[in-house]
């Protein structure tokens, strides 16, 4: 994250956490905890049980899988729709029926079909957030600036050059972009499959078992953990690689 | 050095009319302006000779011989100035030496040359988004100079400067163009522009674009731009265009 923009982020999380706080004078301790309960039994103790780091390893690996494969597979699609346009209008239809079904109908579907485990949930990532990506590349690849294309013919490109120096540069942003929002999809469609029955360990699974048992504690530790995870890759890892790929954005503006 | 010729050119996209039997001719070595109103088919005929458009009917040649490509020789220098905006200065210059293949060793006195040539050596890490226009079009200029090319072809360079920056860049481009030997052929609407620069000028008709005078200027550079022949040119143009 960016100097200008972690400020007004620390003032959003600090008002949440004020919030909670207010409303934890209202309830019983074992209805609503306070802040303070919360982050030190969850930061000096249950973070390190073996029960926990065992279902954050979990989903970590479903996301490791699908994340990467459901990036990879929407580049590609979007990538070939933005040279064929019969490809672009069957692959225009598909994304907009699959939209229309939210990914996690597809969960009972997939269990009866493949059993429980790491599968249908890695697919489930693969169905929710592959799309963004494609639709995003499908594009920019529609989009490529007439003249770049025209201008690097002038100057001698061949076929390969065109597409690995004007094509490729040109949608980056597209990739980047694609890839931020397939995150989002991905992490919301791993933790609610996983919380409603995909898998016997996960973080998903783990807030559902600790409703269940009433464990208020343990409800509000996983959507803290499950809620920084997200920030940490989204606003940390992707925005930085955003800002290495795309230098060229970020030059001349205060922050780089 | 080439020499280029549009024979008889006809030209129509789908129902428009653009090009009807036009001949021009630009010799090795000489300076030609197009001008014409806007929407007259003259940014097509450039556009032949850089081998992007092709005739209905009629020939595009080149010394002589029909041209069927874009050819590195003859190097189109467009409107909008076309930087790739993900390559700083000196990468966008070395790029039509990369495309051929070009070693880093090899390209890198070539790029420094002519980044001279046009004022920009202190900006070859710069981005385009941090250029001014016109040190945005000396960039365009510079990477269609470093491939050192035999014929420029230049659609209307200089329409999105300003007045003053635009003077500057033509005085720049004749002290480029003077002594190298290059033909040049020139875009524009802007009259004052071509006959500042050129030693002759087709006057281009309403669409369908066709030659409606071939004005010849003998007037010795450094031209001034407030001289009577200047004024007479002018007026002679204006004629040609119905203005």
């Amino acid at each position: 994250m960016t100097q200008k923009k972690i400020w007004p982020f620390i003032a959003a999380v600090g008002s949440l956490l004020v919030l909670w706080q207010a409303a934890s004078f209202l309830y019983d301790d074992f209805i609503l905890p306070d802040v303070y309960t919360v982050f030190s039994s969850m930061l000096f103790e249950r973070l390190w049980e073996p029960e926990f780091l065992d279902s954050l390893q979990h989903s970590m690996f479903r996301l490791a899988v699908g994340y990467p494969i459901a990036c990879l597979l929407g580049a590609m699609l979007g990538l070939f729709a933005g040279i064929s346009r019969h490809f672009a209008v069957y692959l225009r239809s598909v994304i907009a029926i699959l939209q229309s079904i939210p990914p996690i109908t597809w969960l009972p579907f997939l269990v009866i079909l493949l059993n429980f485990g790491n599968l249908p949930i890695i697919i489930i990532i693969i169905i929710a957030s592959f799309f963004p990506m494609a639709l995003s590349v499908m594009n920019a690849t529609e989009g490529v600036n007439r003249t770049h294309i025209e201008l690097a013919r002038v100057l001698g490109a061949k076929r390969g050059q065109l597409l690995t120096k004007v094509y490729l540069p040109e949608s980056l942003p597209a990739f980047v972009t694609g890839a931020q929002v397939a995150f989002g999809n991905s992490w919301r469609s791993l933790i609610a499959s996983e919380m409603v029955g995909g898998a016997s360990v996960g973080l998903g699974r783990s807030i559902s078992f600790a409703g269940e048992i009433a464990d208020m504690e343990g409800v509000i530790m996983h959507i803290v953990i499950i809620g920084f995870i997200a920030v940490l890759l989204d606003h940390v890892v992707l925005e930085r690689l955003k800002r290495r790929l795309l230098r060229w954005r970020y030059v001349g503006q205060s922050s780089s | 050095m080439q020499k280029l010729e549009l024979q008889q050119v006809y030209k129509t996209f789908g129902d428009l009319n653009v090009l009807e039997d036009v001949n021009l001719s630009v010799k090795k070595g000489e300076f030609v302006a197009i001008v014409g109103p806007s929407g007259c088919g003259k940014s097509t005929a450039l556009r032949m000779f850089a081998g992007l458009e092709f005739p209905d009917r009629g020939q595009v040649l080149a010394d002589g011989k029909p041209i069927t490509g874009p050819d590195p020789s003859r190097t189109l220098i467009f409107q909008e100035h076309a930087l790739y905006p993900w390559r700083t200065v000196e990468q966008n210059v070395i790029f039509g030496l990369e495309l051929a293949g070009m070693k880093k060793t090899e390209t890198k006195e070539r790029v420094e040359r002519v980044l001279k040539l046009v004022g920009l050596q202190d900006f070859a890490s710069y981005y385009p988004s941090q250029l001014s226009g016109g040190m945005k079009q000396r960039a365009a200029i510079a990477r269609a100079l470093v491939m050192d090319p035999e014929v420029l072809l230049l659609d209307e360079p200089y329409g999105a400067l300003d007045a003053i920056t635009r003077m500057t860049m033509q005085n720049e481009l004749i002290d480029l163009w003077q002594g190298s030997g290059k033909s040049m052929l020139l875009i524009t609407h802007d009259m004052d522009e071509a006959i500042y620069l050129a030693d002759r000028i087709y006057v281009f008709s309403r669409r369908p674009g066709t030659v409606v005078r071939e004005i010849i200027n003998d007037m010795p550079r450094p031209r001034l731009r407030n001289d009577a022949r200047f004024l007479e040119l002018r007026a002679e143009m204006m004629e040609h265009l119905q203005i």
